[in-house]
């Protein structure tokens, strides 16, 4: 009898040390993408003592929700509903959308639901498919005159608040490179391909062996390296959405697309120096960013979105980071030798199917406070950490990567293009990238699959 | 008088499960049949008819064939390797060796993590682990992550499916263990029938009602797996290893084509239905009783 019991309370005890280590086990933050919601981003104090903004007493009790699809801002964004209500009286309620949904998967079934959030933060792709069917047209709202540039258009009207800018490049490390290199690195001394290229190579010879992580994500390889070819078409969203018409419409071949050519050869450079070249498909994304905090290599190719990875590997607001441009040619006149990607990625549509007009002016309200309101605009710059697209926030972000496209966009060495492209364009067409990027596809393969899905999408 | 009561039983009883099932599975079923008629994108308020058209494009839709096909392929993996393991780890701990509960326990708690954890736990092994045990050894089998080749991908998925479907198998199979009638056995011992013998002509036989159970649980879960698809491949290497109720789902919601979608868990769902219904019936004409 008393052995049983002790057998018994061994198998528990077994049982429950097994679990908590497996569930412990999940903590070691693997696997993780940049949106992590556990990650602490580092904060300044606000000062609260000037507040200018008229609220609008009327609005006062009014409870509105907000579908938040950016998990690292989401304790910010909390933070920003608390002082908002503490001064307007409206209650701002903060949904996360939780991980293994996708955003506009979360926000159709809240729809289907009959229950939609009043706002919800969106891609500019979900917006656009969203927006003349549900959204409410924000055309007549103050803020546009202070965004300009930065609106998306849906048939000449205005249904969604940017909420930030976000780039993306080649991230170098300053300290690593001069280091290897024992002198001094002005990143504006490499112009074009072939002097990224050679630039590379002396990294190898000082002895750092593969100075370079490349992602083997699917939204990396797909969205953000390949969108590369239409939005550097010329520059703007315009080009990139007559590309993606052309391309759609079978009027542009595109095995004698340059852009596409070229974008190709650019990524073969990236290839070739890749810290995990021996196991492209089996990078992983944490460990990239302690590579380039730590110094065994210089470059990671990604946004202004990665410094949250950065800063946990151990990088500081003081270290110097920046981005190179994508290099994809030998021009150096050629302005995507020059400038880097950013524009407005996150953006804020309000419900305009089946909320009252009480919520929607109190929506309205909270976003004319982040324009408007002192403590609004810090907010959203200090407390988010975000890079904003509007004129007339004096505020500047804190951390390098932020930092240096803020500066950029000041001196016209940004490009502001973004390419509407298909939901599934980064899935599918990532996986065709991830073949090309482990070597089991040629670039004639590689080519075709994406021909191959275009003509899927007449 | 007798029916009358049985009508109150009935209504107290039956209706509100028969509400319950009615409510979550007929209707959405119905409404899902529905959908397969329709090019609803999952959110315009419009649905425009379109006859059959979606199942012309699952006709046309390759990659659906292919995740189908291997979602075959795993399935008679998963389910050959865990009904095999299983009856023989539960016949182990049925013999009444030393700590056998604590075996039995062990061999369980794999079942008790939800898919989704467990696939991150074992990402983690594939391609950390197993690579810094192929750095440190220099085998060539652990040199690179198994995750980022096809046929590897492919075989680590089937490992953690195993490993966590096993546990509940061996426990349906201990129980029918230890049902046996011991009569019966001694009988059979009594005329001489041993070891193999013993196993094909009277264990099996009275074993097969578990048999039936751990089949049909195994196939619906194998062709139906999603969460350790998910978390452990998500699909990678480059999409070798969506499988069908995967590749259904970003049919639906990553490229919004919901009535396609729709029309390819149909077919889905035909399929499962026919395998299952007909393991079931295969099996149960073979159950015997003592």
């Amino acid at each position: 009898m008393m052995r049983k019991k002790v057998v018994k309370s061994l198998c528990l005890m077994l049982i429950l040390a097994l679990t908590s280590s497996m569930l412990g086990g999940c903590r070691f933050g693997f696997a993780s993408d940049p949106d992590d919601p556990d990650e602490e981003v580092k904060e300044e104090p606000i000062d609260t003592s000037v507040d200018t903004f008229e609220y609008d007493d009327s609005l006062e009790g009014t409870s509105i929700t907000l579908l938040n699809s950016k998990a690292e801002i989401q304790v910010a964004l909390e933070k920003m509903s608390v002082e908002f209500e503490s001064r307007s009286g409206i209650h701002v309620e903060v949904m996360p959308v939780t991980d293994g949904d996708s955003p506009y998967t979360k926000v159709v079934s809240l729809y289907n639901s009959g229950n939609p959030p009043t706002m919800a933060i969106l891609d500019t792709t979900d917006v656009i498919a969203l927006a003349e069917e549900k959204a409410e047209d924000l055309s007549a709202e103050d803020w546009i005159s202070e965004a300009e540039g930065y609106l998306t258009e849906v048939n000449g009207k205005v249904y969604s608040f940017p909420l930030c800018i976000e780039g993306r490049g080649i991230i170098y490390n300053k300290a690593a490179i001069e280091e290897t290199l024992g002198e001094t690195f002005d990143p504006k001394s490499v112009r074009t391909l072939g002097e990224f290229e050679e630039f590379l190579n002396r990294l190898v010879e000082a002895g750092m062996e593969k100075p370079l992580s490349l992602a083997k994500e699917d939204w990396s390889l797909g969205a953000h390296h390949l969108q590369f070819i239409y939005e550097t078409y010329d520059g703007t969203s315009e080009g990139a959405q007559d590309v993606i018409e052309k391309i759609k419409a079978g009027k542009m071949d595109l095995a004698s697309y340059d852009r596409l050519g070229e974008f190709v050869d650019a990524f073969d450079v990236l290839k070739e120096y890749n810290v995990a070249k021996g196991d492209p498909l089996g990078a992983d994304y944490d460990e990239m960013a302690i590579d380039l905090a730590d110094g065994k290599t210089a470059f990671w190719f990604n946004g202004n979105w990665a410094w949250p990875n950065l800063s946990e590997a151990g990088a500081n607001n003081e270290d110097a980071y920046g981005f190179l441009p994508y290099f994809m040619n030998d021009d150096e006149d050629d302005f995507v030798n020059q400038k880097i990607q950013a524009s407005p990625s996150k953006q804020v549509m309000i419900d305009g199917q089946m909320s009252s007009e009480k919520e929607k002016a109190a929506a309205k309200e909270f976003m004319n406070w982040i324009v408007y309101s002192e403590i609004g605009q810090q907010m959203l710059v200090k407390t988010c950490n975000i890079i904003p697209p509007f004129a007339n926030n004096p505020y500047e972000p804190s951390d390098p990567l932020s930092r240096d496209i803020y500066e950029k966009i000041h001196a016209d060495e940004t490009f502001n293009a973004s390419a509407i492209v298909p939901n599934d364009h980064w899935s599918i067409l990532g996986a065709a990238m991830q073949k090309y990027l482990a070597g089991r596809s040629d670039r004639d393969e590689l080519m075709d699959s994406i021909q191959q899905y275009w003509e899927e999408q007449k | 008088m007798k029916s009358k009561s049985n009508g109150k039983d009935f209504c107290i009883f039956a209706l509100p499960g028969l509400f319950c099932f009615v409510a979550v599975v007929i209707i959405p079923f119905v409404y899902g049949v529905y959908l397969t008629l329709t090019d609803w994108d999952g959110v315009s308020s419009v649905k425009n008819f379109v006859g059959l058209a979606n199942f012309v494009g699952v006709g046309k839709d390759s990659q659906f064939w292919m995740s189908l096909l291997l979602t075959f392929k795993y399935v008679v993996f998963v389910v050959v390797i865990v009904n095999v393991l299983a009856f023989a780890i539960a016949y182990l701990l049925t013999r009444g060796m030393k700590g056998q509960n604590f075996f039995r326990a062990g061999f369980f708690t794999p079942n008790l993590i939800g898919g989704i954890v467990l696939g991150y736990i074992w990402q983690f092994v594939f391609s950390r682990v197993f690579v810094n045990i192929g750095e440190s050894t220099g085998w060539s089998l652990f040199e690179v992550s198994w995750l980022s080749d096809p046929t590897k991908a492919f075989a680590a998925l089937v490992l953690v499916s195993v490993w966590q479907l096993s546990g509940y198998m061996i426990l349906i199979y201990v129980a029918g263990f230890m049902g046996l009638n011991e009569d019966v056995m001694e009988a059979a011992s009594i005329d001489g029938a041993s070891g193999w013998r013993k196993m094909r002509s009277i264990v099996l036989p009275l074993m097969m009602s578990s048999v039936t159970i751990c089949l049909f649980l195994t196939l619906s879960r194998a062709f139906m797996v999603y969460d350790v698809n998910l978390s452990l491949t998500a699909g990678a290497p480059y999409g070798t290893t969506e499988m069908a109720a995967m590749h259904v789902y970003e049919k639906a919601f990553t490229s919004r084509q919901f009535g396609l979608g729709q029309a390819e868990a149909l077919i889905l769902f035909v399929i499962v239905a026919c395998i299952s219904g007909l393991q079931v019936y295969l099996t149960k004409k073979k159950e015997v009783q003592a």
